[in-house]
């Protein structure tokens, strides 16, 4: 009897023993500041987050560091791998750990809108600063605007919102369609409008649907392929059936990818514009067996000088990941715009650095980063306006704005036609 | 009853067992942890553990118990999820009318999943429980406007006004829940789904009303799973997709196996030790999974029964006159007096039958 007693206080103790060290914080070193970088590391997205923070950290840290008052700070990255693809709760914990075990002082990161919600009710309950480098859904940052006490340490960098995004890629279309208007001589273009079956696209397609005949345009109709399509033959010989000399595309998965080599190697008479996150990246005349050129979609970097900043940022950047950098690579924009509130402010504690981060007006890589009241980074003319980058000769370059509300980036160059869809219809 | 008897019922009936002892040192260390060692983040962790041992007891309920195989379980924890979600965000209610009102929903769930699957057997049961989840989440899509599509709905109200709080809330239900559900596989509806589990055709020969039980079971899986999406959904403040997905079908199969499959003790156990053990490798973040995934491999290896059954092997034994359970050192059992010799043969495989004698090792 005896012995199983003292068994079991030694079970008990143990156990506790080993709670208690889960918890177990290391003594904070003076003079660092940490940030999280929360992203699903072991994708790509997530590794673009910390290559981004990288980049940001080692040039500052190498510069002498954040001046806080008078004393100089190192920036310290915590890196935080959220599984927010596949686990919300496990994305929520893996933050709350880094703020209560590892003691940072701000977040920047996450991708998955799901997961940056809860990760957002986490940040705020501690009150840590969180700067969203991924999440584009626009109900975030109304929260802020509902609940400005609660939710005030919130701010998104990139990409622009969802609202934004939309009518950025509108500006494409419009862009391709004057094209089509002066080339062709086609004065009333038809659009058909492929949009994948996701949930972000809905309320696309049914906006496609209202606003191409404002433009002048003609809407043949919308197709609604899976986001992981291989084989998507039918919708384009549909559309080439229907006789559309526009396609308009939103693509955030892998579809994206046989789509542009299928449109290519069938030669569809039409000029595929819009949103296809595969044609971001440097792999994709190799997925596509070479036949993406000419596709043409929004983007956030590309190598033209948006702002001082963005052409060197956007070779190095290459140059260390092998690829071009995605939207998620604004980490590097975050820290830096973290660390000039910091300076202003004097101070790490948030209350001190949330006023002097809404006072932000920095020029970032990816243009000129004003957050608005939501603390939303604004869309427009002379902020953030996106890139239009199309695949020319294997290469991709920027070509819009050209021109647009008097904007063009030195670099940019012409939006060209697809031969095959110039030789097409131009007899007409 | 006085409380001389009640001392003797906890002496004669809990502290002769290891087994139970354990189990009941185990609670007492968690409702006097936070005295000890309060950081949120160990709070956090073992909150959402408890919350997701009552959703795993809850899938043995139905699946181990009943032979029920579900493997869409998360359709009752994403309808209360969503059902408690709604509710607190649209009309105010308060966590603890929304959670109820979330599990009354997923019982109807219980009935409208049940029914259809009456009818099917074995692996064709199993694909149409997957099916369901995967209705709700489209219709959750269709209707983004009211459920907040892929994004999910937020903003909801905490679970409790602190984290300690949230912590006992959980603690409390989690024992309290799952002391009931044991305690309805030990009554005589808990061996009519045994029966059931066994030979249905038999149990409806003897003239049960089988097609009514196995809806019970549903019903009754589905109001503990509800009750765990409640929780959850309260205590992420935010309700998403994600709560119907696949993986949230899957874990709780995964940790009642690990734990012992048909012992609703199984199932607490097995998540206790696997939800923090996957926190706890966060240390390792690129081979996370992997060392997950090849912990639970070898243990099923070398503990094919799950966990629990296993340790229960090791320190108490069965008595071959009346069955009773007993400590293993104990010579003479407790409740028939008959000798108890060196522990039987074990299911285990790695006791040699008929040698009679405990192999070493």
């Amino acid at each position: 009897m005896r012995k199983r007693w003292a068994a079991l206080i030694l079970v008990v103790t143990v156990f506790l023993t080993t709670l208690s060290f889960i918890g177990c914080t290391k003594a904070a070193a003076p003079k660092v500041i940490r940030i999280a970088v929360a992203g699903p590391m072991q994708f790509i997205q997530g590794q673009h987050h910390w290559l981004g923070a990288q980049m940001a950290a080692e040039e500052i840290n190498k510069a002498g560091g954040v001046q806080v008052g008078n004393k100089k700070y190192q920036i310290e990255l915590v890196q935080v791998d959220t599984n927010e693809l596949l686990s919300v709760d496990d994305a929520a914990s893996a933050v709350e750990k880094a703020i209560t075990v590892n003691k940072v002082n701000a977040i920047v990161g996450t991708i998955r809108s799901e997961a940056a919600m809860a990760i957002q009710e986490v940040a705020m309950d501690h009150k840590t600063i969180m700067m969203v480098c991924g999440a584009s859904l626009p109900q975030m940052a109304e929260k802020v605007g509902k609940d400005y006490n609660r939710y005030k340490y919130w701010f998104r960098v990139t990409p622009i919102n969802a609202t934004y995004l939309v009518k950025a890629s509108m500006l494409l279309l419009n862009h391709v369609g004057a094209v089509v208007r002066k080339e062709l001589g086609i004065q009333k273009p038809k659009v058909a409008a492929v949009i994948e079956k996701a949930v972000a696209g809905d309320p696309l397609a049914a906006a496609a649907a209202k606003l191409i005949p404002t433009f002048g345009m003609e809407f043949v109709g919308v197709w609604r392929p899976s986001p992981t399509a291989t084989d998507l033959t039918a919708e384009l010989t549909a559309i080439r059936k229907a006789g559309a000399q526009i396609i308009y595309t939103y693509f955030s998965a892998t579809a994206g990818v046989p789509y542009a080599k299928q449109w290519g190697e069938l030669q569809i008479p039409a000029a595929s514009v819009g949103i296809n996150v595969e044609a971001q990246a440097k792999g994709f005349m190799e997925a596509t067996g070479g036949k993406g050129n000419y596709e043409y979609t929004l983007n956030t970097y590309a190598p033209v000088q948006i702002t001082p900043k963005t052409i060197p940022f956007y070779e190095e950047f290459t140059k260390r990941a092998g690829q071009f950098p995605t939207y998620n690579a604004g980490t590097y924009d975050a820290i830096y715009i973290y660390k000039e509130a910091v300076e202003r402010a004097k101070s790490l504690d948030p209350d001190a650095v949330v006023p002097e981060l809404e006072k932000t007006n920095f020029l970032s890589a990816a243009g000129k980063i004003v957050f608005d009241k939501n603390h939303d980074v604004t869309w427009g003319p002379g902020y953030v306006t996106a890139l239009g980058t199309q695949w020319q000769d294997g290469k991709l370059v920027a070509v819009w704005p050209n021109g647009w509300e008097g904007i063009t980036y030195p670099g940019t160059v012409d939006y060209k036609l697809p031969p095959w869809v110039v030789a097409q219809w131009k007899k007409k | 009853m006085s409380l001389r008897r009640l001392y003797r019922r906890f002496t004669g009936e809990v502290l002769v067992l290891p087994g139970r002892t354990l189990v009941l040192a185990v609670c007492l260390a968690l409702l006097v942890l936070p005295l000890f060692h309060r950081h949120p983040y160990t709070l956090r962790v073992l909150t959402l553990t408890f919350i997701f041992a009552i959703f795993a007891a809850s899938w043995d309920l139905l699946s181990g118990f009943v032979g029920q195989l579900s493997l869409g379980h998360a359709i009752f924890f994403g309808v209360a999820a969503y059902t408690s979600a709604l509710l607190n965000l649209r009309a105010g209610l308060p966590p603890l009318v929304t959670i109820p009102a979330g599990a009354l929903v997923a019982v109807l769930m219980g009935l409208i999943v049940g029914i259809p699957c009456l009818r099917l057997k074995g692996q064709y049961l199993s694909l149409a429980t997957m099916a369901f989840p995967i209705i709700l989440t489209g219709l959750v899509f269709l209707f983004s406007g009211v459920t907040g599509g892929e994004l999910g709905v937020s903003g909801l109200a905490r679970l409790g006004p602190t984290r300690l709080s949230e912590y006992y809330i959980a603690l409390v239900l989690v024992l309290g829940l799952g002391f009931i559900m044991w305690k309805i596989t030990d009554s005589k509806v808990g061996l009519i789904f045994h029966a059931i589990r066994e030979d249905e055709i038999t149990a409806r020969a003897s003239g049960i009303n089988t097609p009514l039980y196995k809806l019970l079971a549903f019903c009754l899986s589905g109001f503990f799973a509800g009750v765990s999406g409640g929780l959850y959904s309260h205590f992420m403040r935010v309700a998403g997709p994600s709560t119907l997905g696949v993986l949230t079908s899957f874990q709780p199969v995964i940790w009642t196996i690990f734990g012992g499959v048909a012992s609703i003790y199984g199932a607490i156990v097995g998540t206790f030790v696997l939800y923090p053990l996957m926190e706890f490798l966060r240390v390792a973040p690129e081979f996370r999974t992997l060392i997950f995934a090849v912990l639970i491999v070898l243990v099923l290896r070398f503990m094919p029964e799950g966990l629990t059954p296993w340790f229960i092997d090791r320190v108490e034994s069965e008595c071959p006159r009346c069955k009773e359970h007993n400590a293993i050192t104990r010579r003479t059992c407790r409740v028939c007096g008959t000798a108890l010799g060196r522990p039987p043969a074990s299911r285990a495989g790695l006791f040699q039958p008929g040698k009679g004698g405990r192999v070493a090792g």
